[in-house]
């Protein structure tokens, strides 16, 4: 009886983990994705103890922007074959100075370095700006050319 | 709290007990932030009528050809358009106007056929392959098959859109001191881009040894024609297969740009039929709207939005002119 009193409340403590652990995930979505240079901290190691004859071979991280409700990151993988999944909606949480975004449906985590971080407001207020300035490019182009 | 201080509303969203190193300073997008004329997608662009006014319109809807493989590199049939997602230009694209499989498009297919002196000793085997490849595949009957052979200066067209009908082995006469293979891929893209229709897929399948001679036309200008028409290559490697990536570069650059593969003509013409003819047929296309760029060229790419495991395969990019833009933003 002691026994089964005490798998039970494994078992409670486990899933509250579990669900806790679930809860702990934001949602987001990636709305820009380049390769960009791995980044200086690897090349400068590489440069002061590799061997002089290491070929300089140039890497391309992937280099997102994940839109989230309230803040817009800019994350960068750790090496070229690190993909995001797309989907329309991920899951990510921040873990110390890295985001950690759940792929396959929960089954493994993929930790991204945050480069640059900005609230969404401030972030959607500079894409306002943008547009607007390209519309009225546009339409100072489309003036240049009826002329 | 104000919204529009950064610092308070990040404090907010992250509360006091988060450590990380917040460094505050604007997200740079490099697009959408000089302007692109209407875009020009490419689908079929401008009208005129009869009379003197001149109508203009402008398309703004790119058409993508695409291959799925499995992490094995097998096609997938299954695949659904919320699978993959387009990276266009750095833009995120889920939204699709339309997601087609290739069968319904037809082919314009141009057969490029090395007849230089470098080939000689594969000559034989090269041209079965190719009578082959035209009579014997399973093309569509609105399909078209072009042969141009190529040796000497020049690229000599043998047969035009009935080929199928018309080619035979001794129409091709082996011999030129030069291989002249860039010009001879440029001139089959000119003719490609000549008879382009918005639902017509041109291909090029080329059979060379890959050893360019005396080509006027540079690699950079081969490969930017070869974007800016959509044609697709498929390379067919005319010498043993035991040669690396780095010896048949051109090639492989070739068909990798363009969305194609390169294939060796030593796997036998059952293989080479199987690589090229099973992959025309298990394409898929899907059509979105032009996202706004500042680039003359928009690098494209397709990744899977759940499983990681599928690998997609299509044209390095496609060039879209920008009003005002000078040539050095070009890549």
């Amino acid at each position: 009886m002691k026994r089964a009193f005490t798998a039970i409340f494994l078992l409670c403590i486990c899933s509250g983990l579990a669900s806790a652990q679930i809860g702990m995930y934001q949602h987001g979505s990636v709305i820009r994705m380049h390769m960009a240079d791995c980044g200086v901290t690897r090349h400068s190691f590489i440069t002061n103890f590799g061997s002089p004859a290491t070929p300089n071979v140039e890497e391309y991280c992937p280099e997102y922007t994940l839109l989230s409700d309230n803040v817009v990151y800019l994350i960068v993988g750790k090496s070229s074959s690190q993909l995001i999944p797309l989907a329309q909606s991920i899951d990510f949480r921040l873990q110390k100075s890295e985001l950690a975004v759940r792929v396959d449906d929960a089954k493994r985590e993929s930790k991204f370095t945050i480069k640059e971080m900005m609230v969404r407001s401030e972030w959607e207020r500079i894409q306002r700006h943008m547009e607007d300035r390209m519309k009225s490019s546009e339409e100072q182009t489309a003036l240049k050319s009826r002329d | 709290m104000n919204e529009k201080h950064p610092l308070s509303s990040l404090l907010a969203v992250f509360g006091r007990r988060n450590r990380l190193r917040l460094s505050l300073f604007p997200l740079v997008l490099v697009a959408s932030f000089f302007p692109s004329h209407s875009a020009v997608g490419l689908s079929p662009i401008g009208a005129e009528d009869p009379g003197n006014d001149t109508y203009h319109s402008t398309a703004s809807e790119v058409r993508l050809v695409f291959f799925a493989t499995d992490e094995h590199n097998h096609n997938v049939q299954d695949i659904q358009k919320d699978d993959f997602a387009v990276v266009d230009d750095e833009n995120v694209i889920r939204e699709f106007r339309s997601f087609t499989p290739s069968a319904s498009i037809k082919l314009d297919v141009i057969v490029l056929i090395d007849s230089s002196d470098s080939i000689l000793p594969h000559f034989q085997q090269e041209i079965t392959n190719v009578a082959q490849l035209i009579s014997q595949s399973s093309w569509s009957p609105e399909d078209n098959v072009s042969a141009m052979s190529f040796a000497g200066l020049q690229a000599h067209l043998i047969c035009s859109r009935n080929c199928r009908s018309s080619f035979t082995v001794d129409q091709v006469v082996p011999g030129g001191a030069a291989t002249p293979l860039l010009d001879a891929v440029e001139t089959a893209t000119t003719l490609l881009s000549q008879r382009r229709q918005p639902d017509v897929w041109p291909v090029i399948i080329l059979f060379s040894d890959g050893d360019d001679t005396i080509s006027k036309a540079s690699f950079k200008d081969v490969q930017e024609r070869i974007l800016a028409t959509g044609a697709q290559i498929y390379a067919v490697d005319v010498r043993n297969s035991g040669r690396s990536r780095t010896q048949n570069a051109t090639l492989q650059s070739l068909a990798a740009d363009s969305g194609g593969r390169c294939v060796w003509l030593s796997e036998g013409a059952n293989e080479i039929f199987s690589e090229v003819i099973d992959d025309l047929h298990s394409a898929r296309v899907v059509t979105y709207a032009l996202p706004q760029s500042n680039s003359a060229f928009h690098s494209i790419r397709i990744l899977p939005t759940h499983n990681l495991n599928l690998q997609f395969r299509c044209r390095r990019g496609y060039y879209h002119p920008v009003a005002g833009l000078h040539q050095e933003d070009n890549p």
